[in-house]
């Protein structure tokens, strides 16, 4: 019996994937660490002891703010018909972009192949507000009217010229797939702050056409997969497959989970796969998140008054609006990373009429946001980020009209603007040329913004790490610097 | 035309001087190391020492020149000088004496080899120190710590700023490193000693050293900014100072040139700021009270108070001191206060929002020291005398009162508390006109009460 016993441990039942995986276990391990750092949320398994003694220590210091809210515009918005105001193109209007501006630059497929580049000056009206005197376009009258609590930052590029790359490279650092994105990086590296819902929560503006998503742009990559983001949608079901099937009550259902995780423990003191205990978090997250997750759906409580700072739409669930009004509520419930994905901006044609109509379901609830995240207190420990992939060319994809142009790809500068946490109010940072082509103060790469991103929630981007395939990767991978005016 | 041409063999000195050392080398090696020397043999060690002579006489003469030029001192030169004579002169008679044919003794010989050989090592380490600066031997050697000027600025100093003054840790020491080897109590050239505050504020045989708020009428910095070949400038030898540091002075003697000035003064002019946070690696911004606030880790066994469902939390920075602490239930009693009193001091953020605080409980947060963010808002039984119990924190930077039931007579309470930034208000009983008082009377603190 003896000797069996000791043949058994000997002879540990080592998985393929836990083989594979056995260098990063540590590191994992450590990262884990952190993630009970708060009272240990998942209960008390072994595992989770034994990470407590090494855990990382984070943050790296004191955090300026404590939760993100991205408003992600997908499809890249223009940042010549909404922030950066380039009156030159207005004044050329229809003449060719001149040669010295483009240079040898690559140009995306779709408009490489045309005979005229002509410049096409945004149609709508630009003006300054505020006591910053932020150029703002009469697209967005509700925006104008909070600059001064904004941070733009109009000197963004990017990599990538396509949306796919572009999006995951925005989104994990990298234009190929496979990385984990912000949201997971962050939930790693610090943590839950709250106990019934998850640390990543996507909300996607429903009935939107344009580029595709895919849930890889809040995937947890290489890290382990309570970081993942989970998706809450409109309706009834906010979250799929979290309701009890027919029949089986709460307690069946409580009953079930704990025979399931003595099963699974015996199983990961067998085999030691660090996923066997990842599942059986994941699983009593979903039993919380039964009644959490309704609750804070639920949006019965408001008053009139705060559905009007946000918009009509906000009334109806799946709108921008109304996601917006929930990530409030989110972040009021301590969601660290909440990330909303608007779709449709890409207006390679027809633009003037198209995006007029973005605007306006962005607008007023982007404003009434930040307002009221920031009456309620909030704005001090909330980052908002609104911003699109790219940028979008100042000349005309196709034909241009007197009233009508379309926009390419355009990856060598956009705008993007922040509020909130530990960001300086009222400022715009760097600046393009006066066509609006190329950056000529304070460029602002992805891995900047990622590394500043970071920094503001308290961690040094260059230390989080996660050992994958044999080596240490981070979010900024080995690029990144922390863009400093950005900070308050 | 004479003086260029002499200027022009001066400079040629550090170049000439290496064929006397080599030839000196190769000659004395080939009279110790060959053993059976025949007539030949004997004939190229001869002209090995006429060659060493004829090639150092040249180097002395343009060595001469250089010396004469008024870029070094005398101090500096008289040994290379001397011992240089000595070498050359050594190397004509030892050729004079094989060129008759004298007969060496051996041990006689071996002499002669060892005293050029010591010789040489002086000539050629002293002007070494003279182009190279005086620790130039030593100041690359893996196991010596470099003395630069800005280095010594020690790294636990970095971290405090506000001790750090600008004559003794950004002034002193380049002085020091620069001028002072020649204006010290000892030696002070020009009736210059730099090495005490006192004196290099009263200058030397030239004028003042310093006129405070002038440093343009002050000699010093007119000496180490004049452009280097005017006669004048200073250092006359070695690395003279650089931008930075002829900036950092000229800013120092511009600002009043006191002894006991805070290099924290500098935040009123954000360049030199930039310059010398780039410079010296310092970070000169006003520090938050938690940024200065040095704080033990707390006790593993202390945290065990907050093991309960009811408490969420987390450490706020890695030395694990600063405690972020957020009650959940829906209710909170006396009894939670008392336990989160126990770990009062490591509490920083602390959110009781939305839990049915009561003003009595709040009596039980009067002595946070270090609590800088406090939320307790959607507590509507929180009215004016609760939060007049928060008073006493000293350092609340940040309270959020949106959803009490506080009015105008709060701004009395309010005021008193001498650390606060923000103040949120939302959905109170405060009015308009109140906030407008107050914002009067207190116009850093930043009030948010809605839209």
């Amino acid at each position: 019996m003896h000797c069996n016993d000791h043949h058994h441990h000997e002879n540990k039942n080592y998985s393929r994937r836990d083989f594979l995986t056995k260098t990063s276990l540590g590191l994992g391990a450590l990262s884990l660490g952190s993630l009970i750092s708060p009272v240990n949320a998942y209960g008390n398994s072994d595992f989770l002891n034994l990470l407590d003694s090494k855990k990382m220590k984070l943050p790296h210091f004191v955090p300026k703010a404590k939760r993100v809210i991205y408003l992600f515009q997908s499809g890249a918005p223009s940042q010549l018909d909404l922030f950066d105001y380039k009156p030159k193109l207005n004044e050329m209007f229809g003449k060719e972009v001149p040669k010295s501006i483009i240079g040898e630059q690559r140009l995306t497929g779709m408009s490489s192949g045309q005979n005229s580049f002509p410049m096409a000056g945004s149609l709508f009206k630009f003006s300054q507000h505020g006591q910053s005197g932020a150029w703002m376009s009469e697209l967005m009258p509700h925006t104008s009217k909070i600059v001064d609590e904004l941070c733009f930052i109009k000197s963004m590029y990017t990599d990538a010229i396509n949306h796919d790359p572009a999006m995951t490279m925005i989104q994990t650092g990298s234009e190929l797939p496979g990385r984990p994105s912000m949201g997971s990086w962050l939930s790693y590296g610090l943590g839950t702050d709250n106990k019934n819902l998850p640390e990543f929560v996507v909300l996607v503006t429903k009935g939107k056409n344009g580029q595709p998503l895919y849930s890889r742009l809040w995937g947890n990559g290489f890290l382990p997969s309570q970081h993942q983001g989970v998706q809450f949608r409109s309706g009834k079901d906010a979250v799929l497959y979290l309701d009890n099937p027919p029949g089986v009550t709460s307690g069946i259902r409580e009953e079930q989970l704990k025979s399931l995780k003595k099963l699974q423990n015996i199983q990961h003191a067998d085999i030691g796969d660090p996923e066997i205990l990842t599942k059986i978090s994941n699983y009593e997250m979903a039993y919380r998140m039964q009644t959490s997750v309704p609750e804070v759906m639920d949006v019965s409580d408001e008053p009139d008054y705060i559905f009007d700072l946000y918009g009509e739409d906000s009334k109806n669930p799946g709108t921008f609006a109304a996601n917006c009004l929930l990530a409030r509520k989110l972040a009021e419930k301590d969601v660290k990373f909440i990330q909303l994905y608007h779709r449709g901006w890409d207006q390679h044609g027809n633009l003037p009429n198209d995006i007029k109509k973005q605007a306006k379901e962005t607008d007023q609830a982007t404003a009434g946001l930040i307002q009221d995240l920031k009456q309620r207190g909030l704005l001090e420990d909330t980052l908002v980020i609104w911003g699109g992939e790219f940028g979008r060319t100042n000349y005309s994809q196709g034909m241009l009209k007197p009233d009508n142009y379309g926009r390419d790809h355009h990856p060598r500068c956009f705008t993007i603007f922040m509020a909130g946490a530990g960001v300086k109010k009222g400022i715009t940072i760097g600046a393009t040329d006066e066509f609006g082509y190329n950056i000529a103060e304070k460029p602002v790469h992805i891995h900047d913004f990622q590394a500043t991103l970071m920094h503001l929630l308290g961690i040094d981007h260059e230390k989080l790490t996660f050992k994958f395939q044999g080596r240490r990767y981070r979010l900024t991978d080995v690029h990144g610097n922390v863009v400093k005016e950005v900070l308050a | 035309m004479l003086s260029e041409l002499i200027d022009f063999l001066a400079s040629l000195h550090p170049l000439v001087v290496h064929l006397p050392i080599g030839i000196i080398l190769l000659t004395i090696a080939i009279d110790v190391f060959m053993k059976n020397k025949n007539n030949s043999v004997q004939r190229v060690i001869t002209m090995g020492w006429f060659f060493s002579f004829f090639t150092g006489l040249l180097a002395a003469l343009f060595g001469w020149f250089l010396g004469d030029n008024g870029y070094y001192f005398e101090s500096q030169i008289n040994i290379h000088r001397w011992s240089g004579v000595a070498f050359v002169s050594l190397c004509f008679f030892i050729w004079l004496l094989r060129y008759i044919n004298f007969r060496f003794s051996r041990a006689f010989n071996r002499s002669i080899n060892i005293t050029t050989v010591i010789l040489l090592t002086v000539t050629g380490h002293f002007g070494g120190e003279m182009t190279h600066g005086q620790n130039y031997l030593v100041e690359n050697l893996p196991f010596v710590k470099k003395e630069i000027s800005s280095l010594k600025i020690t790294e636990a100093k970095k971290t405090e700023t506000d001790s750090l003054f600008v004559y003794e840790d950004l002034v002193y020491p380049v002085l020091e490193e620069k001028c002072m080897a020649c204006h010290n109590q000892n030696k002070a050239y020009g009736g210059l000693n730099m090495s005490a505050f006192e004196s290099l504020v009263k200058g030397g045989n030239s004028g003042a050293g310093i006129q405070k708020g002038n440093p343009y009428k002050s000699l010093i910095y007119k000496r180490v900014s004049f452009p280097q070949d005017h006669p004048k400038f200073m250092p006359p030898a070695g690395v003279p100072l650089s931008y930075d540091q002829i900036a950092t002075l000229e800013w120092w003697i511009d600002n009043g040139a006191e002894k006991q000035m805070p290099v924290t003064l500098v935040r009123k002019d954000a360049k030199i700021q930039r310059m010398m946070e780039l410079q010296y690696g310092l970070d000169l911004r006003e520090k938050t009270y938690l940024e200065t606030l040095q704080l033990a880790s707390i006790a593993t066994s202390d945290l065990k108070v907050l093991e309960d469902e009811k408490y969420m939390w987390r450490f706020l920075n890695p030395e694990e001191s600063f405690l972020d602490v957020k009650f959940t239930a829906k209710k909170i009693e006396t009894a939670d206060l008392l336990t989160l009193q126990k770990i009062k001091k490591n509490i920083t953020w602390l959110n009781l929002s939305d839990c049915k605080l009561s003003d009595e409980q709040l009596g039980y947060l009067s002595e946070f020291p270090n609590l800088t963010r406090l939320k307790i808002q959607k507590n509507p039984m929180v009215t004016n005398k609760g939060i007049e119990a928060l008073q006493e924190l000293e350092n609340l930077s940040q309270l959020n009162l949106y959803g009490t039931r506080i009015n105008d007579a709060a701004f009395t309470t309010l005021g008193q508390m001498k650390s606060l930034e923000k103040l949120f208000l939302w959905n109170t009983r405060v009015t308009a006109k109140g906030i407008a008082a107050f914002k009067a009377q207190h116009p850093d603190i930043e009030v948010i009460a809605g839209l």
